[in-house]
């Protein structure tokens, strides 16, 4: 696999770093929660007293505010660094002071799960060191070995119960956060609509944009080349016959050669024809073919991808290739294109000076073609090289 | 003449040194930018220059205000503007008042290469040179309008065509074979038809008809 795409997964991972974590996590929460409590009924004293002096004024106050919105942040600062969790969140103070209301018990209900694992761990432990070592046996039962294999069961049940009550905690914990402080359902429609309206905007502009280039690739080529070629034969008729015209002649043959050279240029960059019919890895291989820079590429995608798709990969790789032999100054270029049913990624590298502004025209066409597919664009090119283009493409 | 060239296509400036030192011209200057140009024209003035329209850096318009700005400082010289398509607003521009040697043509037109060398030798002499299609899109706004123009018969308005490019009472004879006499006397019925005054000099005939038309 030469690109891979990570799967963003709500929650912590496995493995004992990320539970060390989550306990830590889990703790610091329970503490956190006994001093939020003790802040929420001050809060609840103040808000009280402001109600009952505001002459009609129905506002929570200033400090309760600000202090609510402060203890959000810390507490999602502390989903974040320990539980895993990541999402966007738009709050004011009355929604942070819900979430403190709401969280506060979950809090506290971690921390009393903790101290029982902790109870737990601490009596085990005296338990053996009485049985094995100092002989000083509990309630004066030896540990004949069914008594220790009953304890022992009775012991790994209630870790296990301790356990899930901790990743239930957590679970409550994010829970509580996405629903509080996270956006509400109409407040997601919103936010995908206006984003629907930017990225609508922008294919109506990168359309015009690949117009007016195709415009500039007509009138700078192939025009130019027939009206030499028009003087070319003009020339050859003045000349009357002989010598001259016959030589006239020649290179007006020449020039409509050329120019009809470039006529299938620029055919091919306003659409690779290739592209319909083979499909993107014959298209891609003619990118490589036709450059003026060695392209390697290396193409992993299983069946065919969608028409939309594919043609979007094609222009991201064709633009890539063009800007890397035009101003990188690379020596080569690595063209990765591997997929799934359902995301195509589209990786590509030069080992040129780096520096490309992915604002550039051609650049921001191609960031904004993906977008309109919802597909991720990223251009990472420091001073000096190497320049990595990479796009991901959702299929369907 | 002497001649001076701005044009980007560098394919199309080496074309139109030959054709022009082949016809015998001599080109002082072929400059791929408006800047260029005028700094050219400083340094000696020569009796035409050619210049296209779209140049860098913009390509848009730094053909047109070079060809504005040469006029503006140095009236003598001749200025033949090559244009990818018809703008009348450019047209309008280069038509100031009682001002000679001004040329307005497409730029495929130079394929034509007896049209474009006869539109350089008027313009180089002081006269001017229309381009067919440019007076054709002016002539065809102004018919769809019902004004004076739609009163014109259509050989007049043949004429007036052959005219508005620029071409002598004797030239526009040989162009639609007829006498000269003919050709005064239509050239007088479109005056009075158009309400202009009797001018002499074909290039000022030109520019108050095409004055008219842009209007």
């Amino acid at each position: 696999m030469i690109a891979t795409f990570e799967v963003p997964r709500g929650g912590p991972r496995g493995g004992p770093r990320a539970v060390a974590r989550a306990a830590a996590g889990l703790l610091l929460g329970a503490l956190t929660a006994g001093a939020e409590l003790v802040l929420l009924a001050v809060a609840a004293l103040l808000m009280a007293y402001s109600m009952a002096f505001s002459r009609g004024r129905r506002k929570v106050p200033g400090a309760v505010a600000d202090g609510a919105e402060l203890l959000a942040e810390l507490e999602l600062w502390r989903l974040r660094a320990f539980l895993g969790e990541d999402r966007a969140v738009r709050y004011g103070p009355l929604k942070a002071l819900a979430y403190l209301v709401l969280r506060v018990p979950v809090g506290l209900l971690g921390g009393v799960i903790l101290l029982l694992l902790a109870y737990g761990a601490a009596a085990s432990v005296r338990l053996a060191v009485g049985w094995w070592i100092t002989g000083d046996y509990m309630d004066g039962i030896p540990p004949a070995w069914w008594i220790v294999l009953y304890t022992a069961v009775a012991g790994v049940v209630l870790l296990f119960l301790a356990v899930q009550g901790l990743v239930g905690v957590a679970a409550m914990e994010r829970s509580v956060a996405r629903r509080c402080l996270g956006p509400s359902p109409l407040e997601e429609y919103e936010r995908r609509i206006a984003q629907l309206s930017v990225t609508r905007a922008q294919v109506v502009d990168a359309v015009d944009d690949e117009r007016r280039r195709i415009e500039r690739d007509l009138h700078d080529g192939v025009q130019q080349r027939l009206v030499a070629l028009g003087m070319l034969i003009g020339r050859a008729r003045r000349a009357g016959d002989g010598e001259r015209a016959a030589e006239l002649l020649r290179q007006a043959h020449e020039e409509s050669q050329r120019a009809l050279a470039d006529l299938r240029e620029v055919t091919w960059r306003v659409y690779p024809a290739a592209l319909d019919g083979e499909g993107l890895r014959a298209a891609l291989e003619t990118v490589a073919e036709r450059s003026a820079l060695p392209v390697a590429i290396e193409y992993d995608v299983p069946g065919r991808p969608p028409h939309a798709v594919e043609t979007a990969a094609y222009f991201v790789v064709c633009e890539a290739v063009t800007n890397a032999a035009k101003h990188s100054g690379a020596a080569s270029v690595r063209v990765a294109v591997a997929g799934s049913a359902t995301m195509i990624g589209v990786r590509i590298e030069d080992d040129g000076d780096g520096g490309a502004d992915p604002g550039g025209g051609g650049l921001a066409g191609l960031a904004r073609r993906v977008a309109a597919l919802d597909g991720t664009f990223a251009v990472d090119s420091p001073r000096g090289g190497p320049t990595v283009i990479t796009a991901e493409l959702p299929c369907g | 003449m002497r001649v001076m060239l701005a044009e980007d296509s560098t394919l199309l400036r080496e074309g139109l040194v030959r054709l022009l030192a082949e016809e015998g011209h001599r080109v002082e200057a072929a400059v791929g930018d408006g800047d260029a140009l005028i700094a050219a024209v400083a340094a000696g003035p020569p009796d035409v220059v050619v210049v296209d329209v779209r140049m860098p850096p913009s390509h848009t318009d730094e053909g047109l205000r070079a060809a504005l700005e040469i006029r503006r400082r140095w009236p003598g010289v001749g200025v033949l503007v090559l244009s990818q398509y018809v703008e009348k607003r450019y047209a309008a521009e280069l038509i100031t008042a009682d001002t000679a040697g001004v040329g307005y043509l497409l730029k495929d037109r130079v394929a034509q290469v007896d049209e474009f060398l006869d539109a350089l030798e008027r313009v180089g002499a002081g006269g001017a040179a229309f381009d067919p299609e440019v007076v054709r899109r002016l002539l065809a706004a102004h018919g769809a309008q019902g004004d004076p123009l739609a009163r014109l018969t259509p050989r007049e308005r043949d004429v007036l065509d052959t005219m508005a490019q620029g071409h002598t009472n004797a030239s526009i004879a040989a162009h639609l074979h007829i006498s000269q006499s003919a050709v005064e006397k239509h050239v007088n019925a479109i005056f009075d038809k158009l309400d202009l005054s009797h001018a002499t000099g074909y290039s000022r005939r030109v520019l108050a008809v095409l004055r008219y038309l842009g209007s």
